[in-house]
């Protein structure tokens, strides 16, 4: 297994806990939208979009969790990184915050679901 | 392959002490459903409930909905890999308990979401407001995992389906009808001049509450594959997802999936219906590169002359729906795609995460964040303890005289992305 | 009930005034009166409207006295109070289909009085004014004008009680940008099956989703010898020289302006002014530099940075220009450019 591939950019702390000793994790304490824009301005920097921005169900500013795989390595801004993460930036906007109205169990099941996401990323970056 | 599927119309549900199938009258013994629920020692109670169409009944949260069935003759047994030995399906004799489901509801996360209405606005979006609902609400044993749970329920929803299934062994079914599909060789023999067309079903594939399995296996761990379309009558394909669950594909779906359903009505007629080719959703961008690359190749390789492409869910999979599209035609297959909307409240927002100029023919669902007031119903089976919570829900979810505001994405089944629905959008 | 009570607009032509040669024809309102394609209109309302005054307008009048004209019209709109306001329909006709979209926009946004118009999908008028107000999509010629009022009347209708309006597709009108829901007669699957059949062989088929079209442009290698490269600037966020000249419209502009900047360094309040009316003008007034970087590129012209700074500028509104206008525009000054040796152009936005 080479970790070295990879950057897990994250603001769920379920997965930095998760990962902080074994990945290199970047937690970052933003909104969701915030993160893919942490995201974004790294594609800009040549960096690869590894896993897709909008995994899973639960809409953006539903669920306050996202983790996103990038390559570790830098090259030429890759183009078809930049549309799916502008798109999904775009996409942010469509859907009504609720992020302020939980209680912290619904919380940690948010945490969860967003680590399962990305586990099976993790999953396939790894089988490299 | 041929299947002949025997439809048994349910006329009514009934508790009774003995459980039995007469005069189109299910009577379901409720200690006996209750003794295969807790099967599962991960299961702590169950609880069952009946909801007829016209009721005033809310169900939530839903998690899957299962329309028993039973094999009676041919290889295998209903839901392969699963709750049946894995042996391949699709072949011989199956009956179907038409007009009913079985449904498990049950909190797996806290903001989980669900809904199925009896009556009123929301029975309209939502299709199982039209069969006979036997409920089962389960309870797991303290301090369980989200991922046990999610387990126990969803393999306790398809012990129960398969006991009421094989109360119809012995009866006589209503209506029969034969599902034949030919071999590669055979099919361009028999239909040279009938366009061949096959059917593309994307399977959701992302994580816990956002998975399925063939025969059995995860789904997010198979590379494009060939069915033949009856196998999924038979239960070859099953949910493990309920997050958003407008647009996710409960069990019912799958095995009614209407998209095999209306091939099969032009099948011999307008056009050769080859074969279904299913494919994943997972969030490694390489994967999607993979399955899209392999779902192309299949349809080349397969002779392929049209497909319809079905997605489920939102985001994730807008980009496999339009990588596939988008690669199934540059080699010159002629599709068709079948998506759902997510234009806002307003309707004003752009509708997909992504769009190809190749995606020139699109069927939808409607659009999702579509606002509906659900009145407040006499009972509910489950608990309404998250439905503030829930997706598409607002703050003003709970209004004053009881009613919800909700967007059409929490009515389980209301923008589904197999065509199952009339609902659309313009 | 009593009847709504609709204003009716046509042109010199459907009030058998004239053709072209009568198209200067000046506006005119005649109460209580019912003309031309206002019978057949009368018709289709079923005795839920009535059409309690037409006003008539020839087409090069409208056009040629936009402004004049439009307040016009909007006065006698508000003296009839009416319940709806109905413009044409104008079919394929150009300038009609333009007058027809502006001033049904007008009497909805500035009177609040609901507007319905038609026309023909590739009228002009289309394009600009479809998202603005409903427009019925007719046939190309008033052999249509059966099929256009019978989808017309009931949606005015509609408009006129305040009910809710249903799809695109249920009431007849041009696709808006605005997704509505609504139930289909077969399931989805049926209609993919049909729509894929029809696709194969080789039939027209309608898509439920038009794909949004990106027009989606490759940037230009870049410029390998900035010092010695001619620069223009272009922008779309209307800034003019002061008091706008050309009358550039402060939104769906009908036209662009080329202006002089030989010896200026500097864009001041008291030269130069935005005539955008999509953003708050406040500080490109103040200083229009701001949205259009003359004086920056005066400073890298003298510090070598650049070769030139080009002698003109070209600017119009984006602000619900359509589409078509700005690719028209564009084409036509982008040879200018070439002619005149531009290297490279900065376009500013806003």
């Amino acid at each position: 297994m080479n970790r070295g591939k990879y950057i897990v950019l994250t603001n769920n702390p379920l997965v930095f806990d998760k990962l902080e000793k074994t990945h290199e994790v970047i937690y970052l304490e933003t909104t969701y939208e915030g993160l893919l824009r942490e995201v974004r301005d790294r594609i800009h920097d040549g960096h690869l979009l590894l896993t897709h921005p909008l995994s899973g169900s639960v809409k953006p500013n539903e669920t306050p969790y996202k983790s996103v795989l990038i390559s570790a390595g830098k090259e030429e801004v890759d183009r078809r990184s930049l549309t799916i993460i502008e798109n999904a930036i775009d996409a942010c906007h469509k859907f009504q915050d609720k992020t302020g109205r939980y209680g912290e169990s619904v919380l940690e099941d948010f945490q969860l679901i967003d680590w399962t996401l990305l586990e099976s990323g993790l999953a396939s970056a790894d089988a490299w | 392959m041929r299947l002949e599927m025997g439809h048994i119309y349910i006329k009514d549900i009934q508790f009774a002490s003995e459980s039995k199938i007469e005069d189109g009258i299910l009577y379901v013994s409720e200690e006996a459903v209750k003794a295969v629920a807790l099967e599962d020692e991960k299961i702590k109670s169950v609880s069952f409930d009946i909801a007829k169409p016209g009721e005033s009944v809310r169900i939530t949260p839903v998690k899957d909905v299962i329309e028993p069935r039973v094999k009676v003759e041919g290889r295998g047994g209903i839901f392969p890999g699963v709750i049946s030995k894995v042996d391949t399906v699709g072949e011989g004799k199956t009956y179907a308990l038409k007009g009913m489901a079985v449904v498990t509801a049950g909190k797996i996360v806290g903001f989980q979401e669900g809904i199925i209405d009896m009556t009123g606005p929301g029975a309209d979006y939502t299709p199982f407001s039209k069969t006979l609902n036997l409920v089962m609400v389960c309870e797991p044993i303290d301090n369980i995992k989200q991922h046990e749970y999610e387990k126990a329920v969803r393999f306790a929803g398809f012990r129960v389906a398969t006991y009421i299934g094989e109360l119809a062994r012995d009866l006589t079914p209503d209506e029969t009808k034969v599902y034949e599909t030919c071999t590669i060789k055979e099919g361009m023999e028999k239909y040279p001049d009938l366009p061949r067309v096959a059917y593309v079903q994307m399977l959701q594939s992302q994580g816990l509450l956002h998975d399925t399995y063939v025969y059995g296996v995860d789904a997010k761990k198979i590379v494009p594959t060939i069915l033949s379309p009856t196998e999924i009558m038979d239960g070859a394909i099953v949910s493990g997802n309920c997050v958003s669950a407008c647009d996710k594909n409960p069990t019912y779906v799958h095995l009614n999936n209407p998209v095999v359903h209306d091939l099969f009505e032009q099948h011999g007629k307008t056009l050769n219906f080859v074969c279904q080719i299913i494919t994943n959703e997972n969030v490694y961008l390489a994967d999607k590169q993979r399955s899209s690359d392999w779902t192309a190749k299949l349809c080349k390789m397969l002779d392929l002359d049209g497909v319809i492409v079905s997605q489920e869910g939102f985001g994730n999979p807008d980009t496999d729906l339009i990588m596939n599209c988008k690669k199934i035609e540059a080699e010159g297959v002629k599709t068709v795609i079948i998506t759902d909307e997510y234009a806002g409240r307003d309707g004003k927002s752009q509708s997909l995460a992504d769009a190809d100029q190749a995606a020139d023919a699109v069927v939808t669902g409607g659009n999702a964040n579509q606002v509906v007031i659900l009145p407040k119903l006499d009972k509910v089976i489950g608990t309404l303890d998250y439905v503030t919570k829930i997706a598409g829900a607002s703050e003003e979810t709970l209004r004053e005289d009881g009613s919800l505001e909700v967007e059409l994405q929490v009515l389980t089944g209301a923008t589904n992305e197999t065509g199952f629905n009339k609902l659309s959008a313009r | 009930m009593a009847k709504l009570k609709v204003v009716h607009y046509i042109n010199q032509f459907f009030a058998q005034i004239g053709g072209e040669e009568k198209a200067d024809y000046p506006v005119e309102l005649r109460v209580g009166e019912v003309v031309g394609p206002g019978m057949a209109l009368t018709q289709n309302f079923k005795d839920e409207a009535e059409i309690i005054a037409t006003i008539v307008c020839g087409d090069s009048y409208f056009n040629e006295n936009l402004e004049k004209a439009k307040a016009e019209i909007l006065e006698m709109v508000k003296e009839q109070a009416p319940d709806i306001f109905i413009a044409g329909p104008a079919f394929n006709a150009g300038r009609y289909g333009v007058a027809c979209g502006t001033i049904a926009a007008a009497v909805q946004e500035e009177l609040g009085i609901p507007s319905l118009t038609g026309m023909y999908v590739e009228n002009p008028g289309a394009d600009m004014f479809k998202n603005q107000v409903y427009m019925v999509s007719t046939k190309n010629s008033a052999a249509g004008m059966r099929d256009a009022v019978k989808k017309m009347a009931p949606l005015a209708v509609k408009l006129g009680k305040g009910e809710k309006i249903g799809s695109s597709a249920e009431e007849g009108y041009m696709p808006n940008g605005i997704r509505v829901n609504f139930f289909e007669k077969e399931r989805g699957s049926q209609r993919a099956v049909k729509m894929l059949i029809k696709k194969l062989a080789g039939k027209p088929f309608e898509t439920e989703f038009p794909m949004p079209d990106f027009d989606r442009v490759d940037p230009n290698p870049a410029v390998k010898d900035l010092a010695h490269a001619k620069i223009a600037l272009v922008t779309s966020g209307g800034i003019v020289p002061k008091g706008n000249p050309d009358h550039i419209e402060s939104s769906s502009a009908s036209h662009y302006g080329e202006y002089d900047i030989t010896g200026v360094t500097d864009l001041t309040e008291d030269t130069y002014e935005t005539a955008h009316g999509g953003y708050d003008p406040v500080y490109a007034n103040e200083d229009a530099d701001r949205v259009l970087p003359v004086d920056v590129l005066r400073d890298m012209e003298k510090e070598g940075i650049i070769g030139e700074l080009h002698h003109l500028f070209y600017t119009t509104t984006g602000n619900g220009t359509a589409v078509a206008s700005a690719k028209a525009f564009a084409d036509e000054f982008s040879k200018k450019l070439v002619a005149d040796g531009v290297d490279a152009v900065i376009l500013t936005s806003t």
